[in-house]
């Protein structure tokens, strides 16, 4: 008994020392950096006017912030945003996955044109997309016969933002999607057939069902990318017009390599850090019981 | 030194060398033997750096106790700006001498970061004075001009028989003499972001605003700032004149439309007139430059851009530093950039040079009537923020999201809050306290 405790207490300290380097690893790249932004949020620290110190201000940040249009603005655009290109790529994304898990001849080529998309850098993506919509000659207009300003109206600019958006990640979805297909024991949608189901009984009773997890993990990556968009915002319409496609996450780069307020683009990041944190908290919170069952089971 | 002993000489590198580990740092003082190195921060790319290699290797004949490193340094403005503010944040005393654009001057002053100049140069008198107060904080000098830069108005001599001479003329030539192939009346800068607010500027300037007024309080929601913007508005949406597209358009957008012969009038700096004049150019020989016409109550106005040079505050050999900018600002130097590069000289003397006048493409006479009339944007610290809150303002009512009137209001109101939150309101009482 007093070996075997002993044994245990040996083990567990070993235990502790394994794990130690990662703890110590996840507390120097997540917990450290993330303290800081907190502990410089309480503070007015304002690169640009420097005469004025860096005193601890409590919660003044963030009272500015509650005050302040042009955050809570970019706060519904951030969401706006992750609602709409979310929804549009889960749709595409699940019709997408459906047609290539279907044996057809050239499956594998198809499977890689469609997730060349993922492949181009978003800057790259971003910048295509503005060419075919800027200026009188862009391909859109000219499909569109006409000449619309997309960037100088507060409403349009939205459409090429969220084309590109959903353009470039539905293949990632679909990847996702497709993975969560090839789990599904085809023997099921044999036995449904048998007993006369069709093809929109069998999706609805037995893929969708069985394809919660896949879709869950999909959403949760999309969405919380979605709500930290940066990129394809800043090369396609620079926030603009005025600040009318401005995300949270461009309204903390503006603050902080901008106009240098340190203090104030920490509160804005420590909001963004809190926005994508609730986001993560409510899919664990909705699918985390469906995900232990699946595993049971 | 004068001694010459071997100790003394070891003594004196030993202290120094110590001075430097230990402080980091040692104003005021040029030490020990050999020359000493300052190190210039500046583009390292094309005919501009290589222009500046020879007239720093001409200053290093002359001054053999001084070595000018060049510490290369990007060329856009906002890159360049936050690497300055993060070494001069740490206080590092490289690079000693600071290529500043006008509108950082004040910025950097008032946080200490530059040393004041005076005495400048000795001539000071002979700089235009635009541009001196634009380099100008506290009253006092901190960086001399090293080039200016200029709004003109581009304007096509094959379409029209002379220049517009107030706003509105502007706006009825341009309605008249645009046709399918010409299809834009006026071009200029309204994208989101700072040559929108130079635009603005001098359109307000022609409607006798300004930005602050001589008091330093904010002067934006007043009437002829209101009717300037009005201007820039109608022009877009009600006359049809000015495209859309402008209000995506930056610098090169506008000289792409116009020397593809799509414009009739375009307001831009200096720079494009060489490019345009040269071959592939659809307008060359086809165009002239004129002041910004004014409107009504307003006179012709320009904005002033361009660079100074200025010392790093924490430089350990100010003088050196102060040496080398003396050289580069006198005139023969000034007139190998315009000869090289087609900058413009700061000193109005030179415009009487007849080697001005070879090497500039715009006839000397009618650049200094322009440069008289520049108008530097406001000296303040905050500028660039001030700036910031201008450009979104003018932006949403450029595109229709908030009406002129209620935009400067607003535009008004979050820049006497910046002031405010700067401790500068309002920015003349500094001055007059002379902190120094």
């Amino acid at each position: 008994m007093r070996a075997g405790g002993s044994l245990q207490a040996g083990e567990r300290r070993l235990a502790a020392g394994l794990l130690l380097p990662g703890l110590g690893a996840i507390v120097l790249v997540t917990a450290f950096p993330l303290a800081y932004t907190l502990w410089e949020s309480l503070h007015l620290h304002d690169l640009r006017m420097p005469w004025l110190g860096r005193p601890l201000v409590g919660l003044a940040n963030y009272a500015e912030l509650a005050g302040d249009p042009r955050f809570g603005e970019a706060l519904a655009h951030s969401a706006f945003f992750t609602t709409v290109t979310v929804t549009l790529e889960v749709v595409l994304g699940l019709v997408l996955a459906l047609a290539l898990d279907r044996t057809f001849r050239g499956r594998g080529l198809t499977r890689v044109a469609v997730l060349l998309p993922w492949a181009v850098p978003s800057v790259v993506a971003a910048l295509v997309w503005r060419f075919m919509f800027e200026g009188d000659s862009s391909v859109v207009n000219a499909l569109l016969g006409r000449s619309l300003p997309w960037f100088a109206d507060a409403r349009a600019a939205w459409v090429p933002l969220i084309l590109a958006d959903v353009w470039k990640t539905t293949p990632f979805v679909a990847l996702l999607l497709l993975a969560g297909l090839q789990t599904i024991d085809p023997a099921l949608h044999d036995a449904a057939r048998i007993d006369g189901a069709g093809a929109w009984r069998r999706f609805r009773e037995i893929t969708l069902p069985l394809l919660v997890p896949a879709l869950g993990v999909a959403m949760l990556f999309r969405a919380l990318d979605a709500f930290r968009v940066f990129d394809v915002v800043y090369v396609l319409t620079g926030g603009g017009p005025g600040t009318a496609t401005e995300s949270v996450s461009l309204y903390a780069f503006d603050v902080l390599f901008r106009n240098l307020r340190f203090g104030y683009g920490a509160a804005i990041s420590m909001t963004v850090f809190l926005g994508a944190f609730l986001i993560a908290l409510a899919f664990i919170l909705l699918l985390g019981p469906r995900l232990v069952q699946e595993a049971e089971r | 030194m004068t001694q010459g002993t071997t100790w003394g000489v070891t003594r004196g590198v030993i202290l120094a060398s110590v001075a430097t580990l230990v402080l980091g740092c040692e104003p005021g003082r040029e030490e020990g033997a050999g020359p000493v190195t300052v190190t210039f921060s500046a583009s390292e790319v094309g005919r501009e750096a290589q222009l500046l290699r020879a007239q720093l290797a001409r200053f290093m004949r002359d001054r053999p106790d001084v070595r000018v490193v060049i510490r290369s340094t990007p060329d856009a403005a906002d890159q360049r700006h936050q690497l300055y503010v993060q070494w001069l944040n740490a206080r590092v005393g490289e690079p000693d001498i600071l290529q500043l654009d006008v509108i950082w001057t004040p910025e950097f002053a008032a946080a200490g970061w530059i040393l004041p100049l005076a005495p400048a140069a000795d001539d000071e008198a002979d700089f235009f004075p635009a541009t001196l107060a634009a380099h100008r904080w506290n009253g006092r000098l901190h960086a001399l001009p090293w080039f200016v830069d200029v709004g003109m108005l581009y304007w096509r001599t094959d379409l029209l028989e002379r220049a517009p001479e107030t706003l509105d003329e502007l706006a009825r030539m341009a309605a008249a003499a645009r046709g399918p192939t010409v299809p834009y009346g006026f071009v200029w800068q309204g994208a989101r972001y700072e040559g929108l607010v130079t635009v603005f500027l001098e359109v307000l300037g022609a409607h006798g605003g300004r930005i602050l007024d001589a008091e330093g309080a904010v002067a934006v929601a007043r009437d002829p700032a209101v009717r300037a913007l009005r201007f820039l508005r109608r022009a877009i949406h009600e006359r049809g004149i000015v495209p859309t597209d402008v209000l995506g358009w930056q610098e090169e957008q506008t000289r792409f439309a116009f020397q593809n012969g799509q414009a009739v009038f375009m307001r831009n700096w200096p720079y494009a007139y060489p490019l345009m004049e040269a071959e592939g150019s659809r307008v060359a020989g086809r165009f002239a430059v004129a002041p910004m016409p004014a409107g009504p109550e307003g006179e012709p106005t320009a904005a002033l851009g361009g660079a100074g040079l200025a010392v790093n505050a924490r430089s350990r050999h100010p003088e050196a530093a102060r040496a080398v900018i003396g050289y580069l600002t006198r005139p023969e130097q000034m007139l190998e950039r315009a000869e090289v590069l087609g900058h413009y000289p700061p000193r109005a003397s030179l415009y009487a040079d007849s080697r001005l006048a070879v090497a500039l493409p715009i006839p000397p006479a009618a650049a200094a009537e322009i440069l008289e009339r520049a108008l530097p944007r406001p000296a303040i610290p905050v500028y660039s923020e001030l700036s910031g809150i201008l450009q979104l303002w003018l932006h949403r009512a450029l595109t229709g999201q908030s009406e002129p009137a209620d935009a400067l209001a607003r535009a008004a109101e979050d820049i006497r809050r910046l002031l405010e939150r700067a401790e500068l309101t309002p920015p003349t009482e500094d001055a007059a306290a002379g902190s120094e």
